[in-house]
């Protein structure tokens, strides 16, 4: 058996000097990894969007403008408007959304370079190259998405929106769970489980930061449809994962409870016993993006990022390269990345017979 | 001494109130859904308009000024946001004035005050009878005693007890205080009006209790905390004292020993009653869904759902002039909904977001569920004897509907579809329970 042998945890660390400033006996820090299992928790997710320094070099015509400049535009003010011709009129095509061409131009970025995965193994005209050089980058999204305001890290209003929903709101609470693990370096044969917490985040004294070692119960009351199960791989201390259908992320901010769906989707992260970070790659469901950008947001909040959702949904209708419908044609779900962040949790251990359930309900929502 | 006033015996499921003084003509009405309110002489609802900050400045009435007039408003105010101020509003020519919809409530000259009741004048000249300052009103859509269809319909708050911050400055029911003992408190929450503490926390009770003692010992007191009564404290009404060790005594509410959770980590939480044999305590229990609805579990929390497992979803509507009209009922302009639910196609609409539909001699139980019939070419109220109308359940007199992209049980794909999140002019789903939206 090979041992683990990182460091201490890093909130091991503060706690035992809590515990020697009152003079108590030190018990042994609980090890991260214990019989094979370890757990992290989620502490940043978004969408992939490849940053060069000069936002210039992104997008040299500049980023797209949102509902309110398409609102001046339209309905020039200083005129008359009727309330049924303009704001109405963008309302329903917000909500009754098409995929026929605007009248403003749609900006995408120029680039080569993605971050992303190689969805479907192969070097197609429309990949990119990942900044570490890998071809065949699969993301159509960051095209939709790049040269929209709204999106680009770190000040991007859904950028800011969705890492403050995470830490918030237990509705986002994603965690996953690590076995048969025993080595973090590097194991051939690893089964990782998703699956949703309920509790808080554990955090620095500021409570800003989260931190390693915090609990969590997992929610197998609300949250049974999201439970997932995939095998993976360790090499060299990053875990790759096979595909599995469907993901569903719960992802909510402005309480609405809203989710993504991820079609074909894999991990690849970086593990340590306090963190894992990387990438959560796959084909994002249009109509699921789509909506759960308008639900939480409504036009004020995106106008604040300038995103035009009647103009974006265009755009993600152009650019989506899989799974066409079976009566149109048209393809469904875009090729996507996220970034995304854990770091390491206690997993409040379940009774035999919710172990059970899990197991089931695990095995049965990844569809095997 | 304690101060509330012994309750007076009712049945199960009336909430109780403290009496106050009151001005002739007035009375005090129970109701389906919003406990005790104050009437008119009909025994219709009175509302106060509380002013409520907006994105871009605010509507409603501060205490003691009314601002609900005879004038046709024609233009929007601009008071959310991304949308200017200065857009002509829909339907000018039917469009009512605010009291149209609002009925201001009449003091006659010789009127007096009395207790909370004192009387405000009005620009046009007459005086309007106001509570706690706030200007009353009673609603057009009211036609019967206990009738709140004034309100919006989405009267599902959070479990804290929040109004949603970008609904519109809503019309709210008045009426007085809940009768529970100090350190108590009635919240509305979708299960019904739920005691809770003074503080928020959810009150409990356990089946295993008998009226006179608890069966919760020390160890189980350790995770239901009981509701300890102080020294002065007196029974009355529905509500009576059990002793418990050490001289201790526990408040009990209908025979029911009351307790706190440890656990809870919010507001009127319902997680404790997931716990057999423990439940919330409710001073008065929402009206049951019509036969055949059903209630659904979704990742958030549970919804109302019709006889196929379909997510049901109200339909919120508030303009943006400065009267902030309802545009949500059956009477109302249908041109904001219509953009929402089909693009402006009405056909479109019916089938994206069909009506629940019902029998038409169907009975929900209740008054705050009905049967109504509406014409499916415009969405208002079908004529008598309308051949093609639909007879579809309403809630708080205003239809409810399914959507098309939910597929399954539980999905609540349509939940905040629509401006605003649903709350101004769209589509909200009918929470049940939503404390995984909690923190």
């Amino acid at each position: 058996m090979k041992k683990l042998t990182h460091a201490v945890l890093i909130a091991w660390c503060g706690w035992v000097g809590h515990a020697q400033a009152a003079g108590d006996p030190v018990p042994p820090p609980p090890a991260a990894l214990q019989g094979g299992r370890i757990g992290y928790v989620m502490t940043h997710l978004f969408w992939s969007i490849y940053q060069s320094p000069d936002s210039r070099t992104d997008c040299p015509k500049g980023y797209n403008i949102g509902p309110r400049g398409q609102f001046s535009a339209l309905f020039p003010p200083g005129k008359p408007h009727t309330l049924l011709d303009s704001q109405l009129a963008q309302e329903a095509q917000t909500w009754n959304p098409s995929s026929k061409a605007d009248s403003f131009a749609f900006y995408e970025p120029v680039g080569a370079t993605a971050r992303g995965m190689n969805l479907d193994g192969r070097v197609g005209p429309h990949d990119f190259t990942s900044p570490g050089g890998e071809r065949g980058i699969d993301n159509q999204l960051f095209r939709a998405l790049g040269c929209i305001e709204g999106f680009r890290g770190p000040q991007g209003v859904e950028f800011v929106f969705e890492d403050k929903a995470i830490a918030d709101r237990r509705y986002n609470r994603v965690m996953l769970e690590l076995s048969g693990v025993e080595s973090l370096v590097n194991d051939s044969d690893v089964t990782v489980t998703l699956f949703r917490g309920m509790d808080r985040l554990l955090t620095d004294a500021t409570g800003n930061k989260v931190i390693p070692g915090g609990s969590q119960h997992i929610d197998l009351r609300w949250g049974r449809t999201l439970i997932r199960r995939m095998k993976g791989k360790i090499v060299n201390g990053v875990l790759t994962t096979e595909p599995i259908r469907e993901l569903v992320i719960p992802w909510m901010n402005l309480d609405v409870p809203t989710t993504q769906i991820i079609k074909d989707m894999r991990l690849q992260l970086k593990l340590t016993p306090t963190s894992a970070e990387g990438m959560l790659g796959g084909y994002a469901d249009v109509d699921t993006f789509y909506y759960q950008l308008c639900r939480n947001d409504s036009t004020h909040h995106l106008s604040n990022g300038d995103i035009s959702a009647i103009s974006l949904y265009k755009s993600l209708r152009r650019l989506a390269d899989a799974y066409p419908d079976p009566k149109t044609g048209a393809n469904t779900a875009i090729s996507s990345a996220l970034d995304a962040r854990f770091v390491q949790v206690y997993i409040n251990p379940l009774t035999d017979a919710e172990q059970k359930q899990l197991t089931a309900l695990a095995w049965s929502n990844t569809g095997k | 001494m304690l101060s509330f006033i012994l309750a007076t015996l009712l049945a199960p499921n009336t909430e109780a109130w403290v009496p106050v003084p009151m001005p002739p003509g007035f009375r005090v009405q129970s109701t389906d859904s919003d406990g005790p309110v104050f009437a008119d002489s009909r025994g219709h609802t009175l509302y106060a308009w509380p002013y409520k900050a907006l994105r871009n400045n605010g509507a409603g009435e501060t205490k003691g000024k009314p601002t609900c007039y005879g004038k046709v408003l024609r233009q929007t105010a601009g008071l959310m946001s991304p949308y200017p101020a200065g857009i002509v509003l829909p339907e000018l020519e039917k469009r009512p004035a605010c009291t149209d919809l609002w009925e201001p409530v009449q003091a006659q000259r010789n009127a007096q005050a009395v207790g909370k009741w004192t009387i405000l004048p009005r620009t046009d000249g007459t005086q309007q009878w106001a509570y706690d300052e706030h200007p009353l009103y009673t609603s057009a859509k009211d036609h019967n005693p206990g009738d709140v269809n004034g309100t919006a319909p989405h009267t599902f708050l959070r479990p804290n007890g929040e109004d949603f911050s970008d609904a519109p400055a809503y019309r709210w029911p008045v009426g007085p205080p809940s009768q529970v003992p100090p350190g108590f408190a009635v919240r509305r929450v979708p299960a019904g009006r739920m005691l809770v503490t003074d503080k928020g926390w959810a009150v409990y009770a356990y089946n295993r209790d008998s009226p006179t003692r608890s069966a919760c010992d020390q160890a189980c007191a350790r995770d239901w905390l009981p509701l300890l009564a102080p020294q002065l404290a007196r029974a009355g009404g529905e509500w009576t004292l059990i002793d418990r060790a050490r001289g201790q005594r526990q408040w009990a509410f209908r025979g029911k020993p009351l307790y706190s959770r440890a656990a809870d980590r919010f507001f009127a939480s319902q997680e404790g009653s997931d716990t057999p044999g423990w439940s919330n305590v409710l001073v008065q229990a929402a009206p049951a869904p019509p036969p055949g609805f059903t209630i659904q579990d979704t990742i958030a929390g549970s919804v109302v759902a019709d006889p196929n497992g379909h997510t049901v979803y109200v339909y919120n509507c508030g303009d943006d002039s400065q009267d902030q009209l309802s545009c949500d009922h059956p009477d109302d302009t249908q041109v904001y909904r219509i953009a929402i639910c089909g693009g402006g196609d009405v056909a479109a609409c019916r089938e994206r977001w069909p009506y629940v539909s019902a029998s038409p001699d169907a009975k929900s139980g209740s008054r705050i569920w009905s049967v109504m019939l509406v014409d499916p070419a415009t969405g208002h109220r079908a004529k008598p004897g309308q051949g093609d109308a639909l007879a579809v359940w309403a809630y708080r007199d205003r239809p409810v509907y399914t959507f098309a992209l939910d597929k399954r049980p539980g999905d609540v794909y349509g939940d905040a579809v629509g401006e605003w999140r649903g709350e101004r002019n769209g589509f909200k789903a009918m929470w049940t329970r939503m404390e995984m939206l909690e923190r």
